[in-house]
Order: C-alpha cells, then sequence, then structure tokens
C-alpha cells in the first residue's frame, strides 16, 4: 500500500514537473530558443504569488493563478519584444542561449538582493494539508489539483494551437519563419506572444511549486534541470511528451526517495539517463 | 505602371547577384522571367517580396518605393510570392495553408469557395495534410495560398519544376483566371517555350543582368538563345 501511495504522489507530483517542462518546450518547438531563465522565472513566480497574497490575504490560494498568470504573460512578452527579438538577429544561434544564461544569473541575484535566501511560505490556512482517502490511499488534495490544473491547461494549449487563427498562425511560424512575412506576419511579433504564454504557464508552475513547498531564490534554477530534462524526454516541442515526461520523473524521484531519504533528484536522473540511452528521440519525438 | 524596379542590385555577402535590373509590370499583365541556373530570377523575385538582404536600387509599385520595407509589409501592400519549391507549413492542412495566405485579410475576389471553385480538388482534400498530396497538387495549394491575399501582383518562382505535365497544364490554364481578376503576374521559369506563350512580355537574366526583353509572341528564338545563355 505504501508503494501504491508512493507511486500515486509520483504521478501528481509529475504533473507539476509537466507544468514546468511545457512552457520550455513551446519556446523551443516555436522559436528554437533554450530558455535557460525558465527557472528563474519558475521562482520569480513564486514570488510574485507571495507578493500578491500578502496584499490579499484572504483569497483561496488558487484563485492566485489569475494575477500570477496576467503579470507573468505581460513579463514574458515584454522580455521577447525588448530583449530576445534582438538577440536573434545575430547570426550566431548562441546569442540568445547566452542572453538568457546572463540574464538568469542577474534576475537570480537580483531576488537574492531583494528578498534574501531565507524559505518562504505561502500561506494558505488548512489548504495545503487538506487529503482525501480513496481505499485507504492518502492523497493531498493540492498535489491532485496541481495535476488536473497541469492536464486543463494542456488541453487548454492545445485547443489554442489547434483550432484558433493564433494559434494557426504559431504553428506556421514553427514551419517556417520566412515564408510567413510573405502572408503579412511579422515572426517576432508571433515569438512575443510564445513567449508570453511560456512565462504565463511558468509562472502557474512557480505558484504551485510556492504553494507545495518552501522556496527560495534558488528554487526554479535547482528544478531547471528537470524542466529540461522533461521536454527532451517528451520529444522536443511534444507537449503530452513532456507531461508522460515529468510523470515519469516524478514517480522515479518518489520511489527513490523511499529507497533512501537522501537520494533526492537523484532517481530521476537516473530515470532520464537510462531513458536518453533507450529512446534518444523522446517519446514522442520523431521531428528533427 | 504597377511595378517598376530600377537598377537594382543584390548581393550575397561579397558576390552580386544581380547588376542593375531594370523592369517593370503593368496592372493585370503577365511577365515572363526566364534565364538559366543561377542566373538571379530567385534573387530578383525575393528583392521585390522585400526578402532579400543586401540590395539597392529602387522598386514602385503603386507609385510608392518599396525597396526599403519589410517582406511582411509588403505583403499587405498586395504583392505576394508563391515561393520556389511551393514551401507549404507542413504541420497545417491544406485549409489550415490557404488561410494563412488570406491572414492579410485584403479585400477582393478571391476568398476560400473562390480557391475551391478554381481548384475543385483541394475541397476534397481540404483536412489533409501537404506532404500527402502530389507535388501538382501542392503547387495548386501554393497558388490557392497566395490568392488568398488577393494580391495585384502575384510572384511565382517556379512553381512547375519537377511537376508532371498535366499538372503544369493546370496551373497555367489557372493563370488566365486568376488575370481576369485584375492580378499582374510575373512568372519564373525555366521552360522558356512554355513561358513565352503563357505572357504577354519576356525578360531574360543572365548572370544577375537582363540581356533580353520584349513582346513574348514577336520575340527571335535565335536571339532569346543567345540571351540565355550568353553565346
Amino acid at each position: 500500500m505504501v508503494w501504491v501511495e508512493t507511486i500515486i504522489n509520483g504521478v501528481l507530483l509529475g504533473g507539476l514537473y509537466g507544468l514546468f517542462g511545457v512552457g520550455l518546450a513551446l519556446v523551443f518547438g516555436v522559436t528554437r530558443i533554450v530558455n535557460i531563465m525558465h527557472g528563474e522565472f519558475i521562482a520569480l513566480s513564486a514570488f510574485i504569488a507571495l507578493g500578491i497574497s500578502g496584499l490579499f490575504p484572504d483569497v483561496h490560494p488558487l484563485l492566485l493563478i489569475l494575477p500570477v498568470v496576467v503579470v507573468s504573460f505581460a513579463l514574458g512578452y515584454a522580455l521577447q519584444a525588448l530583449l530576445v527579438n534582438r538577440s536573434m538577429r545575430f547570426p550566431d544561434p548562441l546569442a540568445p542561449l547566452l542572453l538568457t544564461f546572463g540574464l538568469s544569473v542577474i534576475v537570480r541575484n537580483l531576488m537574492i538582493e531583494g528578498f534574501g535566501v531565507n524559505p518562504r511560505t505561502i500561506r494558505q490556512g488548512d489548504f495545503g494539508r487538506l487529503s482525501v482517502d480513496v481505499f485507504g490511499i492518502h492523497i493531498g488534495v493540492l498535489p491532485l489539483a496541481t495535476l488536473a490544473l497541469a492536464i486543463v491547461l494542456f488541453i487548454a494549449l492545445q485547443l489554442v494551437l489547434r483550432r484558433t487563427e493564433i494559434g494557426r498562425i504559431v504553428r506556421a511560424t514553427a514551419d517556417n519563419s520566412e515564408v510567413v512575412r510573405l502572408m503579412g506576419v511579422r515572426p517576432s511579433s508571433v515569438y512575443n506572444i510564445v513567449m508570453g504564454l511560456s512565462f504565463a504557464l511558468a509562472g502557474v508552475a512557480g505558484l504551485m511549486l510556492a504553494l507545495r513547498t518552501t522556496f527560495t531564490p534558488f528554487s526554479g534554477v535547482e528544478r531547471l534541470l528537470i524542466s529540461f530534462e522533461v521536454v527532451v524526454m517528451g520529444g522536443l516541442g511534444s507537449f503530452w511528451g513532456a507531461m508522460l515526461g515529468g510523470i515519469a520523473l516524478g514517480v522515479a524521484q518518489l520511489i527513490g526517495l523511499r529507497l533512501n531519504s537522501n537520494s533526492g533528484f537523484l532517481y530521476a536522473n537516473l530515470v532520464f539517463l537510462a531513458f536518453i540511452m533507450l529512446r534518444p528521440n523522446g517519446l514522442f519525438g520523431a521531428r528533427t | 505602371m504597377l511595378l517598376e524596379a530600377m537598377n537594382v542590385d543584390a548581393f550575397y555577402g561579397d558576390l552580386q547577384a544581380l547588376h542593375g535590373v531594370t523592369l517593370h509590370v503593368d496592372a493585370a499583365e503577365s511577365v515572363a522571367l526566364v534565364g538559366a541556373n543561377g542566373a538571379g530570377k530567385t534573387t530578383f523575385l525575393r528583392c521585390i517580396a522585400g526578402l532579400a538582404e543586401q540590395k539597392s536600387g529602387a522598386i514602385y509599385f503603386d507609385g510608392s518605393n518599396i525597396a526599403g520595407l519589410p517582406a511582411e509589409t509588403i505583403a499587405r501592400l498586395g504583392i505576394v510570392l508563391a515561393p520556389e519549391g511551393r514551401m507549404l507549413f507542413p504541420s497545417l492542412t491544406v485549409e489550415e495553408n490557404l488561410l494563412m495566405g488570406g491572414l492579410s485579410r485584403r479585400r477582393g475576389y478571391w476568398d476560400l469557395q473562390r480557391v475551391y471553385q478554381l481548384f475543385p480538388l483541394l475541397a476534397e482534400r481540404r483536412v489533409q495534410m501537404p506532404n500527402t498530396l502530389s507535388g501538382g497538387q501542392q503547387g495548386l495549394v501554393a497558388i490557392g495560398r497566395a490568392l488568398m491575399a488577393n494580391p495585384s501582383l502575384l510572384l511565382c518562382d517556379e512553381i512547375s519544376l519537377g511537376l508532371a505535365p498535366v499538372a503544369i497544364d493546370q496551373i497555367y490554364a489557372s493563370f488566365a483566371r486568376i488575370r481576369d481578376e485584375g492580378t499582374a503576374i510575373v512568372l519564373v521559369e525555366q521552360d522558356v517555350k512554355r513561358a513565352s506563350s503563357a505572357t504577354n512580355r519576356i525578360y531574360c537574366l543572365l548572370e544577375g543582368r537582363v540581356t533580353l526583353q520584349g513582346v513574348s509572341q514577336e520575340i527571335n528564338a535565335e536571339k532569346l538563345t543567345r540571351a540565355y545563355f550568353g553565346t
């Protein structure tokens, strides 16, 4: 029974990891940029959520999603419009990577400067401790809500990309950013929206992380590796693959922790290592 | 005059691809641009469409100089390039590819229904992915996508390259219909015979220079051969 509980909790944790990765996968799929500051943004949104919850202490923690999404989208949009698009004009594809790497260092240190390094929590009443019993298994309501939220967001993202005009433009731009210009589309405007969406998803991930556990300015960078592993396991650019990859890593991590409580991310990383040796193209990755 | 390009030079790094190309197109006219591989035909179309990065010279369209404008602005003004190799969006269905063409929201004769009337086959294939279509069918999608923008000038870059003769016939037959609705056409074509029979006027490029121009029906075959090969 203990093992069943562990696996279920691992699956629920996987929902969070899927959320970490999906924004990264979206940006890479459309712009081919490896966004190193994705982790910092997860941490920053945790602090944004903390700030907003400080202003409205009586609001249910899950309602923080709305303001966090709005603020994150705006930040991502502005970052792409002001900086990343400029770096993409360099012929060297390393320029955007270096930019986001540099920004991640700057943003992390600004967070340390502004918020300190002591672990913080968002006060949320009893919500974080609620659990339901199913056949004698304790399942936390918050992790359950996280997975449900992740699935809802994935479906929503999929619908936007498949069924709307802006989704069509995003897919076409990912296919060929020169030819869309012949249809009157400015690729950089598309990238702004995509980065905004990616940050909004990272913002939700940061909020759910902040509700689940304590966080510091380093909480993002510690999970950047997980985010990348999720994306690679899913196959670059595949969202459902990212979700399944996240679940595999979540289960591996919790089983590992049960075997040895000091193992941290070790088992998750071992599973990733085994995975890339067996399926180097990812779960759904055939495109190159 | 719909389009007037004057002394257009274009470069790829240190290599000069066009040397002072001057060309004009009247409204609803069709013009063929012929020449051997590497003569600069594609480069010239890319200059007009705003995709060439290093270029100089003036390009007047509807009376204003568009030489410095980005491709997306030029597309909205009504110049649409159907690029070499068709360049359909592989992750979009046939219909979604066509709808991409309509994004500039230019009003006019062409819309999804009219494109399907012109190429009924595309209506049957509307939910299919482009890579499941034959080359000729992909060519029809490329033309349909360009028409969706209701261009006043359509630039077709070797749209018939590598296609079966039947498919080429269908594409050339559609050009007459397209011009009837008021769109001027510039055709880049390697098949000189086909190009001259389908157009009003013809320009021949050789090594980035215009070596011959004239009315298609009156052009002297021997002169054209010399202009084409530079012998």
